[in-house]
């Protein structure tokens, strides 16, 4: 077997972490009878405690001192290089996300342009000013409408715990660190330890002062060697130094991952995690005539099979509306072929025994609910639709395309059933006329959804979106405010004060 | 459903001298096992829609491997029986404690017109594998007894043993008011002062039970040569998760006997055969049954058999459910332990914990966080 190895993370250039100081740990990956050995390095406390004092200083020095445009400018200049087919990065990024994930290449590469493509320099500064009326009080006191001046200071220290796997997802947060001129720490996703670090590389090379700033490392789960979590942990000592070093900590993972995580953490640490997520979307009757319904099934189809509904956004059941052209029912026969032809150009990853064994279950669940629910489309079929005629709870499918669709008198029916899962909502994908669309997302908002897009958008958020409904850079700052009295109190104490 | 009491009635018999064989050959195995499908077929509407739903047939199935694998879930789901409802039958239910998808009920029903078939396929293993050429042994049971636990497949195997293979003088140590320690103790010296070898079943988690009061009371014994220890059905959450190295470890010795004389009983409720193994001195053990059921390995979405050195999900076509289903899907994972599937397998625990590795909410963690 053709073996080839990836040394991943990022340590900047620091005396007691250079590489043959580090002790690094490794991840292996096989696939297609290729076996991909990805180290990553494993701090000790004392070098954790070393590096956030590196990049603390660094960031002082350098990253705070930069404009917000500068920063934007740099990000840019990154972007394009990832989005240069001929780029080594993307290159490496083409090559050996597929073998970690499992996901077809070309659905890796399709994903990485349109990610990527939301992060150029106009679509960076849509993002600042979704958060900041005045995106220069990143940069200085700018005056307050109320009197005195205001201005926003990122963390002290940013430690980022990245799930996942959805490639490049780590680019989400690194990127708002960077905005709020954070100094930052990565933790690596065991699924996905690759990206991150390319990123941080990719940035020093052009922005060679930003190459301090930042750094990428490993643990396994929430950190701590003593199984605490059920899990034996592999870690250096890093994690807890890291827990105690970091002021904000964003975090990506299910529950129980960020529970374990909150614990580790000081209480006046500014925690924000965001948890896993049940998709749905909804096809009104205006969406469901002979011509409209194959191409609004179409685009749903895409929703489920990028990176196999993996996504907080992906969706999990579309609720169908009756009394069309189109009956729910032949809408899931629709989408069924549509993620039928859909395999044979993007295929499904092959599953590990446990995920095949979870579809299984799923399918069998289906199957033997008797005529409630119906599975379409032959049991082996690397896709399954469960199609329902009577209302069902939101739950989650066994992923890997597998897709529910219910059938419903009105879209309003489906309100209750998915305001029940309020922790889990985020995105609903919306098919229906413009004073429909209104109507529902009032409803759903209220039930606690935070995002909603064009079915075939679902999985492809807009630049600038607020992730779980929540200010992606506001979130991480704190201002600072100047009042009026002390500006008035500092008059006196001027040099021309009379 | 009127012809086939008599056909029941024909097969029964059949069945029993076919587990009273010394063993059988390919072709006597497939013979009965496709006689079993073709009378489940036809008096087991729900099976039937089940095998057309595969695309399998009378016609197009020619060896015990063709036969459709029923997922454990739909003996939650739907009742699976050949023989219409009795009033002398025996219904066997799953703790149904797992992750409850809707439309399912809690707790899977096995259910047996009469426990012949079931307590010849107990009796003539057990003896076998467990008492090792012992006709009787003094035996403590860790379980509650039948009265109190009607519907428990276990209970009923637990009491079949005492039965049969049990002196006069065995006994529960499991009652309403827990774990008699203080009268386990006493058998257990008494059993040291005699050197009359002692038999100790139950469930794992009875035993470690049992670890865990020896062990804060400072005790322990040494069994006589000949003294065995069975377990089965893991912890369930019902006791500390022990990893299999410790459980036996400290079974052997806190109580004396070799862990080659520890077997572990491999069984379910959807089953009426079980599986053991010759001891755990090594682990994983190697698991392996009596002539009258096979087993296969296979990938659960298609159902094919996995290539050779690969887990796969466990199917069982037990010739003694001759009721419900012969050939059952579980959700165990195992591997081959050497060549083939006359080499016994490994028992690889539970196809779960599919960890979501995105960001998209798994139904594992769905169930956990809906049971919390």
């Amino acid at each position: 077997m053709n073996i080839e190895r990836i040394t991943a993370g990022y340590l900047p250039e620091l005396p007691g972490l250079r590489e043959d100081e580090v002790q690094w740990h490794v991840l292996p990956f096989e696939r297609g009878g290729v076996r991909l050995e990805v180290s990553v390095p494993l701090l000790t406390g004392p070098q954790m405690h070393a590096l956030a004092a590196h990049v603390r200083r660094a960031a002082d020095r350098h990253l705070r001192a930069m404009p917000v445009a500068e920063i934007i400018d740099a990000i840019d200049r990154a972007i394009a290089r990832l989005l240069d087919r001929s780029d080594p990065y993307r290159r490496q990024a083409e090559a050996w996300l597929p073998v970690v994930s499992g996901y077809d290449a070309d659905m890796v590469s399709l994903g990485l342009t349109g990610f990527f493509k939301t992060f150029r320099a106009a679509q960076l500064r849509r993002f600042v000013a979704e958060d900041f009326a005045n995106p220069a009080v990143l940069d200085g006191f700018q005056p307050a409408p109320k009197g005195g001046a205001v201005r926003a200071f990122g963390p002290d220290l940013l430690m980022h715990s990245w799930a996942g796997n959805v490639p490049a997802l780590s680019l989400w947060s690194l990127v708002c660190g960077l905005l709020v001129k954070a100094p930052a720490i990565g933790k690596l996703a065991s699924a996905e330890p690759l990206f991150a670090g390319w990123f941080a590389r990719l940035l020093a090379e052009v922005h060679p002062p930003l190459a301090d700033c930042l750094a990428v490392v490993w643990w396994s789960g929430a950190g701590g060697v003593d199984g605490a979590d059920g899990a034996d942990g592999v870690d250096g000592g890093g994690a807890a130094a890291l827990h105690a070093e970091a002021d904000t900590v964003l975090a990506y993972g299910g529950n129980q991952t960020l529970q374990a995580l909150r614990q580790r953490l000081p209480v006046t640490t500014r925690f924000l995690p965001h948890g896993h997520k049940l998709g749905f979307g909804m096809v009104g009757a205006q969406a469901l005539d002979t011509l409209k319904a194959p191409a609004v099934a179409r685009l749903a189809a895409w929703d489920v099979m990028r990176y196999d509904q993996q996504g907080c956004y992906s969706p999990h059941v579309f609720y169908v509306e009756r009394g069309a052209p189109v009956p729910p029912r032949a809408f899931a026969d629709y989408l069924a072929a549509e993620l039928a032809n859909l395999q044979r150009r993007f295929a499904r990853r092959p599953l590990e025994l446990e995920e095949g064994a979870a579809v299984a279950r799923w399918q069998q669940a289906v199957e033997w609910s008797g005529d409630e629910q119906q599975l379409l489309g032959p049991v082996d079929a690397p896709w399954s639709v469960a199609y329902s005629d009577s209302l069902q709870p939101l739950a989650p499918t066994a992923l890997y395309r597998t897709i529910a669709v219910v059938g419903v008198d009105r879209l309003d029916d489906a309100v209750p059933v998915v305001a029940a899962q309020r922790d889990y909502l985020q995105t609903a994908g919306i098919a229906a006329s413009p004073e429909q669309l209104y109507r529902l997302a009032g409803l759903l908002g209220a039930a606690g959804v935070t995002r909603i897009s064009a079915i075939g958008s679902m999985s492809m958020p807009e630049a600038g979106w607020h992730h779980d409904g929540r200010f992606n850079l506001l979130d991480l700052v704190r201002m600072t405010e100047i009042e009026q009295s002390a500006e008035a109190a500092a008059q006196p104490f001027a040099p021309y004060a009379d | 459903m009127d012809k086939a009491r008599p056909q029941a009635a024909s097969l029964v018999a059949d069945l029993l001298a076919f587990i009273a064989m010394d063993g059988c050959t390919d072709e006597q195995f497939d013979a009965l096992a496709l006689r079993l499908f073709a009378y489940q077929y036809e008096s087991n509407a729900p099976f039937r829609s089940f095998c057309q739903r595969r695309g399998a047939t009378l016609r197009n199935v020619k060896t015990w491997s063709d036969i459709p694998a029923v997922p454990i879930d739909a003996f939650k789901a739907m009742e699976l029986r050949s023989e219409p409802a009795s009033p002398a039958e025996r219904v066997f239910m799953t703790s149904g404690t797992t992750g409850q998808a809707k439309g399912l009920s809690a707790r899977g029903r096995h259910f047996h017109p009469a426990l012949d078939v079931y307590d010849a396929s107990m009796t003539r293993n057990f003896a076998q594998r467990f008492m090792a050429g012992h006709e009787r042994l003094p035996m403590g049971i860790l379980f509650p007894d039948e009265q109190a636990m009607p519907n428990s497949s276990l209970a009923h195997y637990l009491a079949l043993a005492k039965t049969e293979f049990g002196t006069p003088d065995s006994r529960y140590f499991l009652t309403p008011d827990g774990l008699d320690m203080p009268g386990l103790c006493a058998v257990l010296e008494e059993s040291e002062r005699s050197g009359r070898p002692y038999a100790l079943l139950g469930a794992s988690f009875s035993l470690v039970h049992v670890m865990d009061a020896l062990r804060e009371q400072g005790r322990s014994f040494r069994l006589p040569p000949g003294s065995r220890i069975l377990d089965t059905g893991g912890y369930k959450g019902q006791s500390r998760e022990l990893p299999l190295e410790d459980f036996y470890a400290d079974l052997s010795r806190l109580l004396g006997v070799p862990r080659s004389h520890c077997i572990n009983m491999y069984g379910m409720t959807e089953l009426s055969t079980q599986f053991y193994d010759d001891g755990n001195a090594t682990l994983p053990s190697v698991k392996s049954g009596p002539h009258w059921i096979r087993s296969r390995l296979v990938e659960p979405v298609t159902g094919r058999s996995v290539a050779p050195g690969e887990r796969g999900i466990l199917v069982h076509c037990d010739l003694a459910n001759y009721n419900a289903v012969t050939t059952i899907l579980t959700e165990d994972v195992g591997l081959w332990a050497g060549h083939g599937e006359n080499s016994g397998f490994l028992l690889l625990g539970r196809a779960e914990g599919a960890a979501a590795k995105g960001c998209s909410l798994a139904v594992d963690e769905f169930v956990k966080a809906a049971a919390a």
